[in-house]
């Protein structure tokens, strides 16, 4: 069995290092009690299986020739019958257990990976796709954590022990078992092998076929449009029948492997039935005028054999899962390894260390930069800046796109902490800030407004104290919201959900400016409000946050091409640092 | 599959009744084999060992079930692998039918709806709705048509070694193939119903809080917000407990049904001399009895995945009902004043005003006539309802009042006489994932290779199709998305131009682009590919500008 165990395990080793796998088992450690006692169970199991070919081989043979047999053998076969259906059910819900427990945690920590990444995220993927991630993914490790990976131990547990209480009765049978499972083995790893490469290659194609057919639905108004309904239809028929027949060549041959088993299975019960047959019959070739077994003894042999290949086959069926678990574990582990930018710490405190006597002088700034800067990976995202905002003054935020704008705001957020430097309010320097006090003061907003799923109405109002009506319907005067809400049928209630509700841009820009009045924030961060609207509403927009915003700390990040004219100061950022320029020479 | 049906799974089993017929056929023969060849096996075992305790074995004939054994065993093979190729054949052809299925339903929705339909995550559970639902006559019928059989023939089995075990035989059956699967089905369904509900509401809270995640963050509430996405979660996991407690709780009961049936069968045909000792009655074999319990043995094997396999029907279900969802019923609009549309000469509005279907949002109403051989530049302020209306305009979103194209009043909105006259360039251009030639291609099928690259230097496109290292033939990324906003933009309205219609509509053309490839397009549109009816939106000057007729909204 040692060579046996070998030749199964050595691929799965040579693969062990692909990093999906090792966050598979890495998951798979923390429920090692649960599998234990799976493995326990698989034990009683396999011994039920044992006691009852046993018991029942005797009851059998008494029964074949003398018609009578006792009680008692009977009931240790019904026992031992109960035992495994008792055993397999407890199995299968600790499993399940397991699987469900490994799945949970790891969605919640997913969630709050997720969280932690706030903005960055989004560099992953959109939020749908990444709730695809998060729910079906995660659910499609299920099959792996629930079957393959106890049913690994079950293949070579239930093989062995059959071997070992096949040795003292009858070396033939014994012989029989051991030739056909290294074949076995060895067919399923070769076929197996050809046959995993066929599924994947399935798997790419069946993939790329839904993703035709989801380009053509997503792209079915434009079709409609050019009258190519019919064409496409037709691509969609052409290109499934032509999977239909190159698929069938595939798995034909990927079929071969879970044929091969069976037929091992079948024929080698052919064979055993076959030999005990003829030996009982004295009949044997070698062996003429001599029963090599007793009765009893060829029942037991032939009661065991098909438990014998059965766990293989099982594997077999289940391989898919071990593929589908492989592919969700892909998608996992990039958002786990899109850092939090908890790591460099250590670096941050040195930095502090080095500008805390400095900076007690210019304690009569809401924010001071003081060289701060940021370095991820080697590259530069946001080169040192040293510069100092004043309560009340707006600050248009210009410069090319990746230069570390968007990046400086996230900090501002309190999402990112890898940063070196330092950045102080008032006194207190960022890192020892009570952040959620500093969190209070601040208004978001971004380039697509933050919407969730309810009406206008709790939008507006998300995380605030309910003010009075008479106060909303200033911030919506002063918003310039309240004349096409009151356009609204449903007005204030008016759902606002992904769909979108045929609000344009700028009026969704508009209630994120009504928002941010409510909230009663004094520090506005707002990240290219202007960017997704035409030249006309962009500039109402800003006509409208210019006089909405006096007297309130602003820091707009804003392309040229929409030039904030009313800030009190213009900085540049670039890849050396940050300039001052004069507002006067772009207004 | 006709256009008009509703999806069932009886539908799905009788949409290629012959191409399910093979794999059960296969199925049967194999599951029959199986089961076979331990009985068989039990009874030649028990026989010979008679044989050569009585002595007899010089005269046994030996050779006929060795040989019937290995013809079970070539037989369970063979058919094993047969079934799985030709039911995958099928699921796949059945893929195909559904498939069409889908798209006919969507094709046949109004535009406006089709908007909401369109988003990714929705399609993408389509996608998954449709995998689940064809697996269903594999995993769902043909095992429990297998197990059915199975019993059929063992029961046959029974009836001549005693009639007396049929009525255990026939009631252990009815538990196993009918009660069990049953109860399992109908205790599961409504979890696996509940769980789908919980799955969709999670996912969307999902989006709906994520998309709020900073603002949530900083008015610290995010926490809450959190937390009802856990117990959403906690939720679908009890879901998920019961189900997984349906399937366990079957699979023991069919144990304990087959446990049951072999209790039965000792009790009917033995007697018992004294307390620990039971002897056959009078007229039964014992080679016979044992084939039969080995048979039972087996089919007990074939039993235990019904219960799993009913709960996968509840799925199944569940995706069926969903994509009925989609289905429409084809309201047989009044197509006479389709018929026939000769070329649009003129466009005449009155009172007329292009909305949003849920939020009734839209453009003041208007009323204004456009000719033929003219170049009309709207304008309006921002919220104006411009887009709306040029999509109202084109039959894409619903509209009110009255439209009269050459004289006719006729809807606007999904006609497509009207519509195959116009082409409508909107805000956001869907550019499909397939090479730049068939996206081109979509305009004009047969445009030869010279009218391809005539278009795309109209747009200003040449150059930068001519260095990509594959020419016509580079395959466009998902969504455009190696394209820039402006490229994808110019790349549609190449395709419309190859479509030369009279009527062009379109929504900010020049958004994006630099001064040269305005200048460019511009030129096209006066000159090569000049439409008798130009309308377009845009907020920035052109070359257009100088000789077109300003409507201000």
């Amino acid at each position: 069995m040692s060579k046996q165990e070998k030749a199964h395990k050595s691929p799965r080793k040579a693969r062990l290092t692909t990093p999906e796998l090792q966050f598979l088992n890495e998951w798979a450690k923390r429920q090692t009690k649960r599998y234990r006692l799976v493995q326990l169970l698989g034990i009683l199991f396999t011994v039920g299986l044992v006691a009852q070919a046993w018991s029942l081989a005797n009851v059998f043979s008494d029964l074949v020739i003398d018609g009578a047999f006792s009680v008692s053998l009977l009931l240790i076969a019904f026992s031992a019958l109960l035992i495994r259906a008792l055993a397999s059910f407890g199995r299968e819900r600790l499993s399940a257990a397991a699987s469900r427990s490994i799945r949970y945690t790891l969605r919640k920590k997913l969630l709050s990976h997720l969280t932690h990444l706030g903005p960055s995220r989004l560099k992953i993927d959109e939020d749908a796709a990444l709730s695809t991630r998060v729910y079906e993914q995660v659910d499609a490790l299920d099959d792996y954590f629930s079957r393959y990976k106890p049913q690994l131990f079950m293949v070579s547990l239930i093989p062995c022990v059959i071997l070992l209480a096949v040795l003292p009765v009858s070396y033939i049978a014994f012989g029989v078992f051991m030739m056909t499972a290294p074949l076995v083995i060895i067919f399923m790893i070769f076929v197996g092998h050809k046959a995993a490469q066929a599924n994947r290659r399935q798997f790419r194609v069946l993939a790329m076929l839904s993703n035709q057919f989801m380009d053509l639905s997503q792209g079915l108004a434009e079709l409609k449009r050019l009258g190519r309904t019919g064409q496409a239809k037709q691509r969609l028929s052409d290109s499934a029948s032509a999977y239909q027949r190159t698929t069938m060549g595939v798995l034909r041959l990927a079929f071969l492997s879970t044929a091969t088993l069976e037929l091992f299975a079948s024929l080698s019960i052919a064979m055993i039935a076959l030999y005990l047959g003829l030996g009982l019959l004295e009949q044997l070739p070698w062996d003429k005028g001599q029963a090599p077994v007793t009765l009893t003894q060829a029942f037991f042999l032939l009661l065991l054999a098909p438990e014998f290949y059965l766990p293989l086959r099982q594997l077999g069926n289940d391989y898919h899962a071990k593929q589908k678990a492989e592919a969700a574990a892909t998608a996992l582990l990039e958002i786990f390894n899109t850092p939090t930018q908890d790591t460099q710490t250590a670096s941050k405190d040195d930095a502090i260390q080095s500008h805390l006597s400095i900076v007690k002088t210019q304690s009569t700034s809401l924010l001071t930069f003081q060289a701060l800067s940021w370095q991820q990976a080697g590259r530069t995202r946001l080169a040192p800046i040293s510069n100092h905002i004043r309560e009340g003054e707006r600050i248009w935020l210009s410069g090319e796109s990746g230069v570390g704008k968007s990046s400086l705001l996230h900090l501002l957020l309190g999402f990112e902490k890898g940063y070196q430097g330092e950045c102080f309010v008032y006194h207190e320097p960022f890192s020892t800030l009570d952040i959620a006090q500093w969190r209070g003061r601040l208004a978001w907003l971004p380039q697509t407004p933050e919407w969730v799923n309810g009406n206008i109405r709790q939008n507006l109002l998300l995380g605030i104290q309910p003010p009075s009506e008479q106060e909303i319907q200033t911030a919506l005067e002063k918003s310039q919201c309240a004349d096409f809400i009151k356009a609204l049928p449903a007005g204030l209630e008016t759902k606002l959900t992904e769909l979108g509700t045929g609000l344009s841009g700028g009026q969704m820009q508009r209630l994120s400016i009504a928002r941010a009045l409510l909230s009663n924030a004094d520090v506005w961060l707002l990240d290219e409000p202007c960017s997704g609207l035409d030249e006309d509403t962009a500039n109402a927009v800003l006509e409208t946050l210019n006089s909405v915003s006096k007297g309130k700390t602003l820091l707009v990040v804003s392309h040229d091409t929409h030039p904030i004219s009313w800030a009190d100061r213009h900085w540049n950022l670039t890849h050396g640092g940050l300039h001052e320029q004069s507002i006067q020479a772009i207004a | 599959m006709s256009k008009v049906s509703k999806l069932s799974l009886k539908r799905l089993l009788l949409a290629n009744p012959w191409g399910f017929a093979i794999p059960l056929l296969l199925g049967v023969m194999a599951s029959l084999a199986g089961v076979a060849l331990l009985g068989i096996s039990g009874w030649f075992l028990s026989a010979a060992g008679l044989a050569g305790v009585l002595g007899l074995a010089q005269g046994f004939n030996y050779f006929t079930p060795g040989a019937l054994v290995r013809l079970m065993a070539i037989l369970r093979t063979a058919g094993r692998y047969g079934e799985q190729v030709s039911a995958h054949e099928h699921l796949l052809g059945l893929l195909k039918t559904l498939r069409l299925w889908v798209w006919d339903q969507r094709v046949a929705k109004a535009p406006a709806s089709l908007h909401q339909q369109s988003r990714g995550d929705l399609l993408q559970r389509l996608v998954s709705d449709l995998d689940q639902i064809i697996r269903w006559p594999l995993v769902v019928m043909l095992p429990w048509l297998y197990a059915l059989l199975a019993y059929a023939g063992v029961t046959v089995l029974a009836y001549i070694i005693s009639p007396s075990l049929v009525l255990p035989m026939g009631i252990a059956a009815l538990f196993h193939l009918v009660l069990i699967p049953l109860m399992c089905g109908r205790y599961a369904s409504r979890h696996v119903h509940v769980g789908q509900i919980l799955g969709t509401h999670r996912r969307s809270r999902f989006v709906s809080v994520f998309s709020a995640l900073i603002t949530l963050t900083i008015r610290g509430h995010w926490q809450t917000y959190a937390e009802r996405l856990e117990q959403l979660d906690a939720r679908q996991k009890q879901a998920e407990v019961k189900i997984q407690q349906a399937i366990s709780l079957g699979r023991l009961a069919s144990y304990c049904v087959t446990l049951g049936l072999l209790a039965s069968v000792f009790y009917t045909l033995m007697d018992s001399q004294n307390s620990a000792q039971l002897s056959l009655i009078a007229g039964v074999q014992g080679a016979w009895l044992v084939a039969f319990i080995l048979c039972v043995l087996a089919v007990n094997e074939l039993v235990l995945p019904l219960s799993q396999s009913f709960v996968a029907q509840g799925q199944s279900q569940v995706g069926i009902r969903r994509l009925n969802q989609l289905h429409t019923v084809q309201q047989n609009e009044s197509t006479a004043n389709q018929a026939s549309l000769a070329t649009i000469k003129s466009i005449k509005l009155t009172q007329f005003r292009g909305y949003h279907a849920p939020s009734n949002l839209g453009n003041n109403t208007v009323s204004m006539t456009l000719e033929g051989n003219e170049c009309v530049w709207l304008q309006g302020h921002s919220g104006s309802g411009k887009s709306t209306l040029l999509a109202a305009l084109a039959g894409d979103v619903l509209s009110e009042g009255q439209a009269q194209i050459n004289g006719v009043i006729m809807p606007l909105y999904g006609n497509e006489m009207y519509q195959s006259q116009l082409s409508y360039l909107p805000q956001n251009p869907y550019v499909f994932q397939q090479s730049l030639l068939a996206n081109l291609q979509l305009g004009a099928e047969n445009a030869t290779e010279e009218a391809l690259w005539k278009v795309l230097d109209a747009v200003a496109l040449g150059d930068w199709a001519r260095n990509l290292p594959q020419g016509l033939n580079t395959l466009l990324g998902a969504q455009g998305r190696d394209l820039s906003g402006g490229q994808r933009k110019r790349l549609v309205l190449a395709r419309l131009l190859l479509r030369n219609r009279p009527v062009l509509l379109l929504d900010e053309p020049f958004d994006g682009l630099d001064s040269a490839s305005i200048q460019t397009i511009c030129h096209a549109l006066q000159h090569d590919y000049q439409p008798n009816l130009l309308l377009f939106i845009s907020h920035i000057p052109s070359p257009l500008s100088a000789n077109a007729r300003v409507i201000q909204l």
